[in-house]
């Protein structure tokens, strides 16, 4: 199989396997509880969270653990119910949908703009906040590029630990200190009474050894250097070998992430395209509206391209540390022969 | 992530997905037929193009085309060979169930796409009976 899913879910790393399998015995204690096992679980915990923090150069009573990457942008967004929330089209739905809902007209506003964007992997230049709060979702961001969240200027940020090799169930929330805050899971003393809800305390230690590797292997120089000319190699291989295609990803050195690669096929749709390579070994996505169940496609193409049809017709392969350059030889074998056959049998002209 | 067995689709799907029947490859002229039909729009994500030679009332063979996702090949190619053979009536009996039924059950959300074919055969025989 090749995988080049790596921006919606990431295998889990080794280290990761080990380390939460040897957690599942050893650290299995609600970690809230006195007795000395709940304290060594804790301990674990407080241990992944000094390591995100130094990551982000943050402290660690920044940050708060939480089930999920949109659980941590509904929190932000909740905690301005009622003020203005400013945001993009880009944005995930956790925050773009909640926004709508949850927006009003009191100050001061929040501003939600994600660093770098899940489908396209473009680099967004974040807004001057002015006297406003700025939060960002850096869950595509982290371990791919350097992450200072005073240099950012944030005042919360989005973590996720299934995209950097650790299990899905876990992320985190940045706040910066004296940052307005309203809790959205209440009901439990958890994390300073900021989110309710028993440690999820094997999965926190798989975050941590992914925070490791991602720490000790600097990953985001291998994906500056060796990811970078794997997607780069792909992208030039696609406008090269096939008529019709186009890029959504704009490669050119600090536009974009260096792993994602977001191309169009002219006339040939994009969930045919997802299922053909997928009977062959090679998982990819698309922005496509019939691969997600909804009628409409993808909402960042759209606001990209303003066209239906390039977002209909879109994949995006997304890169890990894994692949390797025979991966893109095996997609380059079959993926020319699954495009000009749909656009044969497409109603659109080429 | 679908794999094999794992697959999405059930195995008639997939089938017909990955060698899907009577569809027109490459320039339309090739074949020769009494009537088209078309349906969808390329911005709501399909589109449907149906092509049916008719002879003594009967569907003698038919091609599609098509700008669609995998359940609107596989229904298609489904629809194809159900309609193959029939009366003009008989073929507009065919109904979206059964091409479901034929095909193991579509996951629900895709009976829009499914219903595409449907739609375009229709079309085609309501232009043939328009225009004979």
């Amino acid at each position: 199989m090749v995988y080049l899913d790596h921006a919606a879910t990431t295998p889990l790393l080794p280290e990761v396997i080990k380390a939460m399998h040897a957690a599942e015995k050893q650290f299995f204690a609600n970690a809230s509880a006195l007795h000395t096992p709940g304290h060594l679980a804790k301990n674990q915990i407080e241990e992944c969270r000094a390591l995100l923090a130094e990551i982000i150069n943050a402290k660690p009573e920044e940050i708060i653990f939480t089930s999920s990457a949109s659980e941590s942008n509904n929190t932000v967004i909740r905690t301005f119910e009622g003020h203005q929330i400013e945001t993009s089209d880009l944005e995930h739905h956790s925050v773009f949908e909640a926004s709508k809902i949850y927006k009003g007209k009191k100050t001061p506003k929040l501003y939600s703009y994600m660093l770098v964007n899940n489908e396209i992997g473009e680099i967004i230049k974040l807004p001057n906040k002015k006297d406003g709060f700025l939060h960002s979702d850096l869950t595509q961001a982290l371990g791919k590029i350097p992450i200072d969240v005073k240099a950012l200027n944030l005042d919360y940020a989005t973590f996720s630990a299934h995209k950097i090799g650790g299990p899905v169930g876990v992320a985190a929330l940045y706040v910066k200190k004296g940052a307005p805050f309203k809790p959205l899971i209440i009901g439990g003393n958890q994390e300073n009474k900021r989110r309710g809800g028993t440690y999820n305390t094997v999965g926190i230690i798989g975050f941590k050894a992914a925070l490791e590797y991602i720490k000790c292997e600097k990953t985001w120089q291998k994906y500056d250097q060796e990811v970078r000319k794997l997607r780069d190699n792909l992208a030039k291989r696609i406008l090269k070998e096939i008529p019709g295609s186009s890029l959504n990803t704009d490669i050119t050195r600090g536009k974009s992430l260096p792993n994602i690669l977001n191309a169009s096929f002219k006339a040939a749709e994009g969930e045919s395209i997802q299922l053909y390579l997928d009977a062959e070994g090679i998982i990819v996505s698309t922005g496509s509206a019939c691969a997600s169940g909804d009628i409409k496609p993808s909402h960042v193409l759209l606001a990209k391209t303003g066209d239906a049809e390039i977002a209909h017709s879109s994949i995006r392969f997304s890169f890990g540390l894994s692949n390797t350059a025979s991966d893109i030889d095996k997609v380059m074998t079959v993926l020319p022969g699954i495009i000009d056959r749909l656009q044969k049998i497409s109603t659109i002209k080429l | 992530m679908n794999e094999g067995e794992d697959w999405v689709y059930s195995e008639t799907v997939k089938d017909h997905f990955l060698h899907p029947r009577n569809f027109l490859m490459g320039d339309e002229k090739k074949f020769k037929c009494d009537a088209v039909g078309i349906v969808g729009n390329p911005i709501c994500g399909d589109q449907m193009k149906m092509f049916i030679k008719v002879k003594n009332g009967k569907i003698e063979d038919l091609r599609w085309k098509t700008y669609g996702c995998a359940s609107a090949i596989a229904s298609t190619s489904a629809l194809s060979e159900l309609a193959k053979g029939k009366t003009l009536d008989d073929a507009l009996k065919i109904s979206a169930k059964d091409i479901d039924d034929f095909l193991g059950n579509l996951p629900r959300h895709k009976f829009h796409c499914s219903i595409l074919g449907h739609d375009a055969l229709k079309e085609a025989i309501n232009n043939y009976r328009k225009n004979s």
